[in-house]
């Protein structure tokens, strides 16, 4: 976000672009048809579903390029313009080929202040790529994100859209890189409260993969 | 009936009407943008906020509590509410700016935060001038800006398709473009792109805005987004008058306005009418008018021995009497027009009767399959509904060739028509008989063969009226000026352009561009006296009055009645 406030310019999609999948590879399987009626079942009218079919498209095919879009439309029976509007507004939704693993780096207020910005910067320099881009191994992409509603346990991030990965430090990030490359997602990790550890014994969640007691977070190196 | 308190003045009401367009309605101007009464109510743009109170009533009785002065207590919203949202109820009280500071405040501020990102070209935008955004800026908005920041640069001069330009910086992002293609149109061709500050309409990707009423997006567009390709940068709107009218590009009868500029036409924009066309019109009737400006012939014509040669009016008239007198009246053929106006159609009707021929019939200009179901019809001429209504059939070829060859046509007078491009003759076969014709350009294909041409007013610049397919009854005004004297028109003129740009009075006044040609109305009176009749001129008012008076099948059909929306006829097959 802070490059756009250095230079606030927004750029015109390509408004013809070649298509990335071919006829054969765009279709869905009779179960995920299956699937996506169910979820139209769910609402009164089949643009409500319209966020679950892409979430399903995305786990299919990796990202939303338009003509997936078209396809999800088509699908549900909706106008494609309204499909490409909502994909346009949700940054969860992946336009663009991304790498296996998406870092999303919180640097909003209370991450920044916390250290948001060197964490991005430390994965940076460790993976050689600059924020938006992708390894050349197509392992890992990272992105600044605005908050993630975890300011507790900042700083943090987000992988592919999936666990959190909480209080940030240098050697977390080596472990979870290090981990990803083995192919180990980081487990949903239920953060409790310190004050609860002496008066409910910790109050930790049963159904919590793995858990993890707060801590004060750490004070920003550098802000930007 | 239910009442409604605002500003602390009472106000009747019925139904269960939107508070924006009631006080609309009832001159409480409030300011707004994303509301159109066409379209559906998304309360995004947050500029008509106002403050929304009911009556506090006691919970045993239910009877409304008042105070010592007897007035009803006022429980208010806690916060300000965006009154095209808000649906009516009686005793709901409402305070706008006008008396309350805290919504002057809340529309001073809101406009502060449409501006944040909106470039200030209002001096090279085409919508300066009759901008909502600029004009209400101006009204409510804060005095400057405290913004000192670099603005958002958004895509601009995008093409969205054949007709439709968008600048994005200037988006507000209010969705009556995105609602029109969703609700009316019906196409779906646009949508809002991004989020946040980045968010401006779009296409998707792939497809064209070629949607046939993608030009109606310009006309609701509440800021300088969306603009005409083919209208950017042609005219400053303070430039230009406008003249009440309607569209002659098919038989719906569409309500428009013309602007022009120095007499030129230089775009055609909807004017509202509920039982037509409500507020919208489609791409096809927009843009056809330069069809008003080129090519338009200059004075009348009469063929010598050296083809056809300028003539004075008085001339050529007599010219025509004089081929008209020479042949036998029962055999001089009469074309109508669907063209031509009610009052010029009848007109020729009385001429045809008074020299003993038969009825005038028109060339149907129909294309089967053009039409849409709404404002585009199969019909493409304006008045075939008024030709059928006066006795004025569609022409029989077979039986206008069989005359043809049986040698029984001894002279042609075609109005505002062309026979020979619509197939009804060649023109070598009508070389030898004489022919009268009133044309509206130059590129006639029926001049190979007149011997008399007659410059005809087209729709802008002439008054009489028009009656749609569906049997809608409405006049036109002039919009711009001809070449010469007509006293009818001149009062007209005053009347239509009520800015009274492009008049002789004022600093606009401009002799360049005008047409030397006549309306029809007026030419035929010349002529049928030149054949020895005696016919008084008559206004176009005058002459729709007698029509009224004497065919059932415009009954009521006056210019009193018609006034700027028109009037419904009474269906042809129920009249006894």
């Amino acid at each position: 976000m802070s490059d756009f406030i250095k230079h606030p310019v927004v750029s015109l999609p390509d408004r013809a672009p070649e298509p990335v999948f071919s006829k054969e590879e765009l279709v869905f399987t009779e179960a995920e048809k299956e699937q996506i009626e169910a979820f139209r079942a769910q609402y009164p009218t089949p643009e409500s579903a319209v966020m679950k079919t892409f979430w399903l498209a995305q786990e299919k095919f990796g990202f939303l390029p338009p003509e997936v879009i078209r396809l999800a439309a088509d699908t549900l029976g909706i106008p494609f313009s309204l499909a490409y509007g909502v994909a346009t507004f949700y940054t969860q939704y992946y336009k663009a080929q991304k790498g296996k693993y998406v870092l999303d780096v919180c640097t909003c207020f209370s991450c920044q202040l916390c250290g948001g910005y060197d964490m991005l910067r430390y994965l940076e320099e460790k993976l050689d790529i600059r924020e938006g881009e992708t390894t050349e191994d197509g392992l890992f992409t990272i992105q600044g994100a605005e908050c993630l509603g975890a300011c507790g346990t900042a700083p943090m991030l987000q992988v592919t859209n999936g666990p959190y990965v909480h209080n940030l430090s240098r050697e977390k990030l080596d472990a979870l890189i290090d981990a990803l490359k083995a192919g180990k997602k980081p487990p949903f990790v239920s953060v409790t409260l310190p004050q609860d550890e002496d008066d409910l014994g910790g109050n930790r969640r049963s159904d919590a993969e793995a858990t993890e007691v707060g801590q004060t977070p750490p004070a920003a190196e550098t802000f930007e | 009936m239910p009442k409604i308190t605002i500003d602390n003045k009472e106000y009747a009401f019925e139904g269960q009407p939107k508070l924006l367009q009631f006080c609309l309605d009832h001159g409480v101007e409030l300011p707004h943008f994303c509301y159109h009464p066409a379209l559906s109510v998304p309360a995004n743009c947050r500029q008509c906020l106002v403050e929304v109170g009911m009556p506090v009533r006691d919970r045993e009785t239910g009877e409304i509590s008042r105070n010592d002065d007897g007035e009803p207590i006022v429980r208010w919203g806690p916060k300000m509410t965006t009154s095209c949202s808000v649906d009516m109820a009686d005793g709901m009280a409402v305070r706008t700016h006008r008396s309350s500071e805290l919504v002057e405040q809340a529309q001073r501020d809101n406009l502060e935060f449409l501006l944040v990102n909106h470039p200030l070209d209002c001096p090279i935008c085409d919508q300066a001038g009759h901008c909502p955004l600029q004009n209400q800026t101006y009204k409510y908005g804060p005095e400057g800006s405290r913004f000192e920041f670099r603005k958002v640069q958004k895509p601009k001069k995008v093409v969205l398709g054949p007709r439709v330009m968008l600048d994005g910086e200037r988006c507000i992002n209010c969705t009556r473009c995105t609602r029109f293609t969703d609700e009316v149109s019906k196409s779906h061709q646009l949508t809002i792109i991004e989020r946040g500050v980045k968010n401006y309409p779009m296409t998707p990707p792939g497809e064209v805005f070629d949607d046939p009423y993608s030009m109606n997006v310009i006309d609701i567009c509440p800021v300088g987004a969306l603009t005409s390709i083919d209208f950017r940068f042609r005219a400053r709107i303070w430039e230009m008058s406008s003249a009440p009218s309607i569209t002659v590009t098919n038989a719906k009868g569409a309500n428009c306005s013309y602007w022009v500029r120095d007499n030129l036409v230089l775009r055609i924009t909807p004017r509202a009418n509920p039982h037509i066309n409500d507020y919208w019109l489609p791409d096809e009737d927009r843009a056809t008018y330069a069809r008003f400006n080129e090519q338009r012939p200059d004075g009348p014509r009469i063929r010598g021995d050296e083809g056809l040669q300028p003539a004075d009016w008085e001339t050529a008239y007599a010219r025509a009497s004089e081929l008209l007198g020479s042949a036998d009246g029962s055999n001089i053929l009469f074309l109508g027009s669907p063209h031509a106006t009610v009052e010029d159609n009848y007109l020729l009707c009385k001429l045809a009767a008074a020299l003993g021929a038969s009825p005038p019939a028109y060339i149907p200009h129909v294309k089967p399959g053009a039409g849409d179901g709404w404002l585009i019809t199969d019909d493409k001429a304006p008045n075939a509904e008024g030709c059928r209504r006066l006795g004025v059939r569609p022409v029989d070829p077979a039986l206008v060739r069989a005359r043809l060859e049986a040698g029984e046509i001894a002279a042609l007078y075609a109005l505002e028509d062309d026979p020979v491009a619509s197939g009804l003759f060649q023109a070598a076969e009508i070389q030898d008989i004489p022919v009268v014709l009133h044309t509206y350009h130059t590129t006639n294909e029926t001049l190979a063969a007149a011997d008399v041409a007659l410059p005809a007013a087209m729709v802008v610049e002439t008054v009489g009226s028009y009656v749609s397919e569906d049997g809608h009854a409405q006049r036109v005004w002039p919009a711009k000026a001809i070449r010469g004297v007509n006293r009818t028109l001149r009062m007209e003129m005053g009347v239509s352009r009520l800015d009274s740009h492009g008049t002789p009075f004022d600093r606009w006044h401009n002799a360049a561009n005008q047409v030397q040609c006549k309306p029809s109305w007026e030419m035929l009176p010349n002529i049928a006296r030149g054949l020895g009749l005696e016919w008084a001129d008559a206004s176009p008012k005058e002459i729709m009055r007698e029509i009224a008076q004497h065919l059932g099948a415009f009954e009521g059909a006056t210019y009193e009645n018609m006034g700027s929306s028109g009037v419904r006829l009474t269906e042809i097959g129920t009249l006894a």
